[in-house]
């Protein structure tokens, strides 16, 4: 597969994994994150 | 001197191989992080044990001196350079998580407040920076590198204006040293200042969000004080991160006019292809909590998450502090770097304890 079908900068990867996270606590499939 | 701030290319195209490149890297900053948590838990516990009252010495700070011992004792293979130069992902996740931890009302607040104070902390720091580099005798692009860098935001502003002013790398790499050499010694200078003068942890963290420069050092400094004041630190750095493109833009027309640099043709496009999207994530997911799609453990959560970022970012930190290889970069940047900074951080200062007493940030 070629990388330049992932073609996003450090700050789009950031903010679409902040994103996938917080859909995942959303919908609850993530326990509670403990620190 | 390890200044990479963006994830390094491997040789191989393959997503996979990217991935796995990054494996080694990451875990070694998740090691130095835990150890920096668990030692912390551990004199806590101790100190309950035996009752003994002992200082509560942050995570963060373990973290960096580990991660400063490891990369100024041994040469860190090859094998992980790719991984720990990922801290500065982690910092950027770190920071659209805890937009979680801001209701939109706070964001406007305190954010307007900070860019209020950021225009000034700029225009005094861009004077203060561009006096002292003819002063010292540094070359022009130097100067406005410097300039670039103590006004905004680090290592990031000066990446970006080398390549808007055509700036040579040599230039761009003393610029970075000082900075980054400067965020260090913040790091250790900021909360015994804060602590000597007891600012409250709003005020203690605006003035680290506003006098540190790197991103990742500035929101460092912040949670050394307390986490309080680490959050605020990020909104008031981020809030200065967000000029970036409208400094980089005023210098790139200035060396254009010289015949020194490209002319900028679309100055929309210019700004938005400066202006650091991390904001916006932070903004969005601020948006969110504040029309409540999340519930108050789910908010708890993606706070922790924030945190858990966080801990690789401090690694990374310490790790990509070589000491003996900013000492090679020369002391006249270095000293025009330390003038410069020391007084912005006095004026930022002054300006905090100024607004503090206005608007009694508490």
């Amino acid at each position: 597969m070629s990388n330049r079908k992932f073609n996003l900068s450090l700050d789009g990867w950031a903010v679409a994994l902040a994103l996938l996270l917080a859909l995942f606590v959303r919908l609850n499939i993530f326990p509670r994150i403990p620190w | 001197m390890s200044t990479s701030v963006a994830i390094e290319q491997p040789k191989s195209n393959t997503l996979s191989s990217r991935v796995f490149s990054f494996v080694p890297g990451v875990i070694l900053l998740a090691a130095i992080g835990y150890a920096g948590k668990s030692i912390e838990q551990s004199i806590s516990r101790y100190g309950k044990s035996h009752h003994l009252s002992l200082p509560n010495i942050e995570y963060v700070l373990w973290a960096i001196l580990i991660g400063l011992a490891i990369s100024n004792t041994v040469r860190i293979p090859e094998l992980f350079k790719t991984g720990i130069a990922t801290y500065e992902f982690w910092l950027k996740l770190g920071i659209v998580l805890l937009g979680a931890r801001f209701l939109l009302g706070d964001v406007i607040k305190l954010g307007g407040l900070s860019l209020a104070l950021v225009v000034i902390e700029l225009a005094i720091a861009i004077a203060l920076m561009t006096a002292l580099g003819r002063a010292f005798k540094l070359t022009p692009k130097l100067t406005t590198l410097l300039a670039v860098g103590s006004s905004i935001c680090g290592v990031s502003a000066i990446i970006a204006a080398k390549g808007a002013i055509d700036a040579d790398d040599e230039d761009s790499s003393l610029a970075i040293a000082a900075i980054l050499a400067l965020g260090a010694i913040a790091l250790f200078t900021f909360p015994f200042i804060g602590h000597l003068l007891g600012m409250s942890n709003h005020a203690y963290g605006l003035w680290s969000g506003l006098a540190v420069d790197n991103t990742a050092e500035a929101v460092a400094a912040g949670a050394l004080y307390s986490d309080a004041a680490g959050k605020i630190a990020v909104l008031a750095k981020t809030a200065r991160n967000a000029m970036i493109g409208f400094v980089v833009l005023g210098y790139a027309i200035y060396w254009a006019s010289k015949g020194q640099a490209q002319i900028v043709h679309n100055k929309a496009l210019f700004l938005w292809q400066k202006f650091p999207k991390f904001v916006l994530g932070f903004l969005l997911i601020s948006i969110l909590a504040t029309l409540g799609v999340f519930s108050k453990e789910q908010l708890g959560s993606l706070g922790n998450l924030s945190r858990w970022a966080f801990l690789l970012t401090f690694a990374g930190v310490g790790l990509r502090t070589n000491l003996r290889e900013m000492q090679k970069q020369g002391l006249r940047p270095f000293i025009v770097g330390a003038v410069g900074e020391i007084l912005i951080a006095a004026v930022t200062l002054g300006l905090v304890l100024g607004a503090d007493s206005i608007f009694h940030l508490s």
